[in-house]
Formats: C-alpha cells, structure tokens, sequence
C-alpha cells in the first residue's frame, strides 16, 4: 500500500514536470545578460555643414562646444576627425552607416548652420544611431542671435544626451559662484557667473565686501547670497539681468546667512543667528513676517529644500557633533539622517528627488558624498585636503563643488564629479574660486 | 528428546572427527613447497666501494667549439620574371550610367523640423561693476584629480594593454619575421584586451573599502513635482513621443512574438551545454555597454528576442523588445537600444555556436539585468 502510494506521487511528480520541460525545449534558447562594461560611446559630431559663407566659422565653433559637451560629461567618447571615412557634406545626405561602424562610431551628430543677413543664426541638427541605422528621433533646429551661439550649441548637446542617455542634459546652465583673489590672508570676493563650463564669465558684484554662498533661484533669474557690506552677515537677493540688488527685509541687527529658494520661487529659508545661536527661518523674499523652524541651544544651519517642497534638510549640532537632519518645511521635529564616522554639512537635495549631497569631514579629509534622503547608501565621491559645498546639475547627475589646496599658495577651484563617482574634472575658472551653485535649465 | 540423544551426537561428531583427521588429508591437494628467491652477492673492498660512492666528476669538455660549416649554397634561384601577359592593365572603369530616379535607395527627405526660438536677451548681462584692483597673481591649484585606474569597467579586469598592441579579446604576442627562422611565420601585431578594471573606484574610496550602510528594500519614489521641474518644454514633448513610440513597439512585438516564434520549426536535437551558452553570453555581454544609460535606464531589465541565421548572425530586422520591468517606458526604450547595439556589434561577425544545434538557437531570448552594473 505504502509502495503504491510512493509511486503514485512519484507519478504525478513526473506529470507536473514533462510538460514544463517539453515547453523549455520548444521555446527560444534563453539567456540572462547581467554583467556588461561601462565605458564612454563612441560619437562621431562631424563639423556641421555651413549652409552659406557667412555661417562657416559658427558651423565650426558649434560643432566643437557640442563635441566637448558631450565628452565632458565621461559618458562620451569624441572620435577624432582624422578618423572618419565619410565626411558630411550636406544636411541632407544619406548617412553611410557602414564608414562609421567601420571606425567604431555608435552614434553621429550631423548638422547644419545659416547665417542670415539680420544677425541670427539657425542651427539644426540631426542624431543617428549607427548600429540601428537608423535616426534617433526627429530633427530639431534652434534660432536665435549669433551672439547666442555657445547657447545654441548647448541646446543642441542637451538634446542629443537626452536622445542617447534618456535623461536630460545640463549644458544649457550657468553657474555663479564667488571668484577670489589676493592672498589667502586678505581674499579679495566677489559674484561671478558663468556657463556651466566656465565661458562667459562675468561678474556681478564688485570685490568691496566679502561675499558667500549664492544660490540660484528655480528659474535662474535671481541670486541670494550673503554679503558683509554691512559689516555683519547678511542676505541679499540680486537680480542677475538688471544687477540690482537688496537686502532681505529683516531685523539690521540680525545676522542672516546660508539663504536658499524654495521650489515656488518666493520662500527663503535662511539660518538667524542672536546671541550666538543659529535657528533656521523661513520668509517670503518680498518681505512679510518670519517664521521660526527649529528652536534649540545648538547651531542649526544649511538649510535646503526638497525638490516637492515638503521638507527640508539641514546641518545640526545637537547632537555634539555637526549631522544632517530632514524635518517637514513648516518645521517639526527632525530626524537624523546620517550616522557614518565624522562630520556631515552643507547638504543639497537632488534635483531628482532621490538623493542628499553633502560634505563630510573624517580622519582630517574632506569628502563630496550622496546618500539617500532616509540616510542609506551613503557614497563617497571624491576626497582631498579641502572638498566642500556641493552642488546639483539641472538633471541630478553631476556634483559641483569647491576643492581647496594646502598651504600658504593654496587656492580654490570648482571641480565636477558624476554621482557615480567618475570622471573627476576641474572645471575652467579664470582664477581661484569658491561656493558654486548650478542654476536651473535656462530657457 | 532422550538422555542418550547427546551422547549419540557427541559420539558421531567425534568419530567424524577421528575419521577426518586420519584420511582427510587424502582429499586435500598437498601444498607445493614455496620457491626461494636467491640474489647473489659479491664481496666489495673499501677501495671499490669508494670509487662507487665519490661524486663525478664532470667530463671534459673541448674547449673548441667545432667548427659550423655552412650548408652549401645553394644555386641562385632563378629570377621570376613576371610574364608579360601576367602584367594587369590598367582598365578604365566604364562610366557607369546615373542611376535612374527608382534606382536611388531611399533617402530620408528632410522633415520639417521644429524651431526653437533661443532668446537672446538670456544670455547678455550688463556691465559689470567696477572692481577693485588686484594685486596677486592667479595661478591653478597645484592638486590634480588622480586619473582612475582605468575607464573601462568590464567584468574580468585588464591591464593596460601595449601601445602598438591591437585591442583584441585574446591576447597574443607579436609575431615578427625571424630571418634566422626555417619557416617563415606570418607578420601579426600583438593583441591584447582593452585596458579594464572590474569596479568603479571613486577618488575617496580603494577597493576595500567598508561599505557604510545598509542598501534599502526599496527605493524612494521621487516626488511627482520632479517631472514638473523638467526645464525645458521640448524634451517633454520628446519623452512623451518616445513614450507612445515605446507602447507601440511593445504592443507589437508582443504581437509579432507568437506568430514569429509560432513559424519557425520547434527546436529539435540536444540542447546547448552550459558552456555553449556560457560563451553566447560572454560574447553579448562584452558589447553591452551601459556606460551612457540614465540611472533609471540601468534600473530597468529588458528581455529582447532575436532571431539568427545559420552563420550564427543576428537578424538586426527581428531584434524586438518582449517586455521591460523596473523602470518608465522611456528608460525601457534607451535600455532595450542599448542592448540591440550589444547584439548588433557583437553578433556581427556570428557568435560561436555549433551549427548542428541550430534549431536549439535559431531565436534567442534575451534578457539584460543592469543590476549587477548600478552598483559598480
């Protein structure tokens, strides 16, 4: 009985498991792929076709900031000119995908530039995937001023990084940061902004009074920052067209400092310090009453936003050492976010949503680190002698941020580094400089 | 059982045995006598046993080298001359006719593309103030970002590979003429895989570094204010054509799957080994470059059907999208071409499968999993 029994669920065994090997038999071979390389594509951006002679030097220049847009970000890889087979004569003309794979090229950049009579050039461009062989997406053309080349330009490479990568680009940003000079003992600062990679760059204040810490606003067209032209700390919001600027409306007695927007444009939150303690407050930029977030005996400070507005993180001492806290906009109790070894400050919320960016000092480095907003998969992206004050690129993927050198000669410059930790590069300053903050996409 | 019944027994076993010991050895074989193994010996002195035991000295060795002597000469081969009817000529290729108006492939016509205006008043700015002279000298920052290792991160690390060495998959050394050589080898440049490291190693941490949290069950979800944030109006307008383009494709490769897998004949024969199939995957995964894919991209796993020729090429025509998980469809849409390249480029010279399988392989499902390459 118990033999029988046996071979009867043996049996039914059998009969569940023959028709699912009949059916793998029957289907497609099936493989998972779960290892793959990271390294830059290959991208072919031949010099852009100058639809008449006035556009020549344009068609040459676009081409090349597009180029360098590209490679910059590390997820790039610019094939040189002297390599290719076909050369793109025409806006039009059919793309020989075999002379590019023939050279490795993975996707090709072809466009073209007109110069009209009036002062304005048109840019259009197209992107095609050469293993496909076939166009990613439409066509597209910008107009504008020929002044507005590098714009233009910018605009084009964000276009195609968003048509490859699926996420949107950030050339088309500008940056504004404080440019210092003079000896490390009497540094001489001022506002200066310029194009996310370090062209154009112009000033905004002059260096009479030391200046710290801009921050744009969400549509990048006003700046607050703090200014000793007082004599004390204080915040100022300038507006970058018109450069006019004013202080905040608050007590003269205060000192006001580390300012940041919030994502409506109109809030401003800010750390208070009287009597040798700092609180953080918020208002709105065009004056009214302040409001109170944190009440404590320790210096809160740093604050910032979340893209959606609902909460806010910041830099605390209330534990005995400076730590990063999240608590609801209005104010509340917070929570600690981060518990690794060492101190946290300046924390910026991701553009995205998803991550906190922040400096951190520990066994006397200075470190650049994401985390995410609840604290966990803390990273640390870059260390040296001196890394501070993080800054987020339009579309999240790229930290800006200062790195300081040792000794008496040593100077600031602003350095970018993906959040992946890769292709750490120092970005083109005229001089030393400090306290970067990226602005939105321009529009 | 009587008394006597044992007796009887005991009487019968011993007379058994009696009886067995008298005769018994007349059934038995008698055993041969064992043979002796002799060895001989002989007597040595303590002379000869030391002449035996010193160590040898080495033989002498002619201090000449004999003398090479060269292989006859041969004759001089006789020149080849090149037959005259052997000569090309030069033939001027006729002018081909132009081609006829149906003849010309189809070119793609210039589509009206869409303007986008770029203000200029963004980008001027007033004068800026004046400023108050400078008397120190700006120079660079003397600290350098130290170059990573190497930019390629792929599953087996490589070394930097010589700089006259071609990139290969296989290394090999450089063949060079040998004129000394009887035969002759062919020229070959050495090979060597590309430089590669197997993880990303950021400025602030070695490859043992601890790690410093505990990785979530799940991700947070990004505020929806996020999408709103999007700059630009144009790239909204893109994803969302991207988006309805990627819906169209899944409907109808999920369409086009059934009746492509129900046309072909059923697989028949032995099924691949694990290292048949371990070598397809080598083969893909060595093209499957997720260096350029979004962060949401690389959170998102897409299965890819391919049907393939006998010469074990991929038919880039049947390279469809099955299904995605994890991510928005625009992420599946860059994720799904990132793994057509892989296929394309990789396949183009034919992957290494048996031929007598083809049945087994003539489509493949595959299914790219970028988990493992997120955390890299």
């Amino acid at each position: 009985m118990r033999l029988i029994r046996t071979l009867s669920l043996v049996a039914l065994c059998l009969g569940a498991g023959l028709p699912a090997i009949a059916q793998d038999r029957t289907g497609p071979l099936r493989i998972e792929i779960t290892e793959g390389v990271i390294e830059p594509l290959p991208i072919a951006v031949p010099t852009f076709v100058a639809e008449n002679p006035a556009a020549q030097d344009y068609a040459t220049s676009i081409a090349q900031v597009i180029a360098a847009d590209l490679a910059g970000t590390g997820l790039f890889r610019e094939i040189p000119k002297e390599a290719f087979i076909s050369q793109i004569t025409s806006f039009d003309s059919t793309i020989q995908y075999s002379d590019w794979k023939a050279i490795n090229a993975q996707a090709v950049v072809t466009g073209a530039v007109s110069a009209s009579s009036d002062g304005r050039i048109t840019v259009k461009f197209r992107v095609f995937d050469v293993f496909s062989e076939a166009q990613l997406g439409e066509g597209l053309q910008f107009g504008g001023a020929a002044g507005s080349w590098r714009r233009m330009a910018h605009k084009v490479a964000d276009a195609v990084y968003s048509r490859i990568t699926g996420e949107g680009g950030y050339f088309d940003s500008r940056v504004v940061f404080v440019a210092e000079s003079g000896p490390k003992d009497n540094r001489l600062k001022r506002l200066g902004i310029m194009d996310y990679d370090g062209a154009n760059v112009q000033y905004l204040t002059d260096n009479s009074s030391i200046v710290l810490a801009p921050r744009f606003s969400p549509s990048g067209d006003r700046v607050l920052y703090t200014s000793y032209e007082t004599g004390s700390p204080r915040v100022f919001v300038l507006d970058v067209g018109t450069v006019q600027r004013r202080a905040l409306d608050v007590p003269a007695e205060a000192m006001t400092f580390a300012p940041r927007f919030g994502p409506d444009g109109q809030t401003v939150l800010f750390s208070l310090s009287e009597g040798g303690n700092s609180d953080l407050y918020s208002m709105n930029i065009n004056g009214g009453s302040m409001q109170r977030l944190t009440s404590t005996p320790s210096i809160e400070t740093a604050p910032g936003f979340s893209p959606d507005g609902s909460q806010i993180v910041f830099e605390s001492d209330r534990s005995g050492t400076q730590q990063l806290y999240v608590m609801p906009a209005s104010g509340g109790e917070p929570t600690r976010i981060s518990f690794g070894q060492g101190r946290y400050g300046t924390p910026v919320w991701s553009p995205r949503g998803d991550l906190i960016a922040f400096t951190k000092q520990s066994n006397g480095r200075f470190h650049i680190g994401v985390m995410r907003t609840d604290g966990s998969e803390e990273r640390l992206l870059t260390a040296s002698f001196l890394d501070e004050g993080p800054t987020w690129s339009p579309n999240g993927r790229v930290i800006m941020f200062t790195r300081g050198t040792q000794g008496a000669g040593g100077e600031p410059a602003l350095y970018s580094v993906d959040i992946t930790g890769r292709n750490l590069r120092k970005v083109s300053t005229d001089g030393p400089a400090s306290d970067p903050a990226w602005s939105p996409l321009l529009k | 059982m009587t008394p006597n019944t044992g007796t009887y027994v005991s009487g019968i076993g011993h007379g058994v045995l009696i009886l067995w010991a008298l005769i018994g050895g007349l059934f038995l074989r008698a055993n041969d006598p064992l043979p002796l193994q002799s060895t001989e010996v002989s007597l040595l002195t303590n002379e000869e046993f030391a002449a035996l035991s010193a160590p040898k000295s080495s033989p002498n060795v002619p201090s000449e080298t004999p003398e090479v002597i060269p292989p006859e000469a041969e004759e001089p081969a006789p020149e080849v001359t090149p037959a005259a009817e052997a000569a090309p000529e030069a033939v001027v290729p006729e002018a081909s006719p132009p081609p006829s108006p149906e003849a010309v492939p189809d070119q793609p016509q210039p589509e009206p593309l869409p303007a986008v205006d770029v203000p200029a008043d963004a980008p001027v700015l007033p004068e800026p103030p004046s400023e108050q002279p400078s008397n120190a000298e700006t120079s660079a920052p003397d600290a350098t970002p130290q170059p990573a290792p190497a930019t390629r991160v792929a599953p087996e690390a490589a070394a930097k590979p010589e700089p006259d060495a071609e990139v290969s998959d296989i290394a090999t050394p450089e063949v060079a003429p040998d004129v000394s050589a009887d035969t002759v080898a062919e020229e070959k440049p050495a090979t060597a895989p590309e430089e590669a490291t197997t993880e990303i190693v950021t400025e602030a941490e070695k490859p043992s570094a601890p790690t410093t949290s505990v990785r979530p069950r799940s991700r947070p979800v990004p505020p929806p204010q996020v999408a709103q944030t999007q700059p630009s109006d144009s790239p909204s307008e893109e994803s969302a054509k991207v988006d309805d383009a990627v819906a169209a494709a899944v409907a109808e490769a999920a369409e086009n799957t059934n009746s492509a897998s129900d046309s072909r004949p059923a697989p028949s024969g032995p099924p691949l080994t694990g290292g048949e199939k371990d070598a397809l995957r080598v083969s893909v995964q060595r093209c499957w470059n997720v260096g350029s894919l979004s962060t949401d991209a690389l959170g998102t796993t897409v299965v890819v059907t391919v049907n393939m020729t006998r010469d074990a090429k991929p038919e880039n025509g049947s390279i469809r999208m099955l299904s995605f998980e994890g991510g928005s469809e625009a992420a599946a849409k860059q994720a799904y071409e990132t793994a057509r390249r892989a296929i394309i480029r990789c396949g183009a010279s034919g992957f290494n499968l048996p031929v007598d399988k083809y049945s087994q392989w003539q489509t493949i499902e595959m299914t790219f999993n970028p988990e493992s390459m997120r955390i890299k």
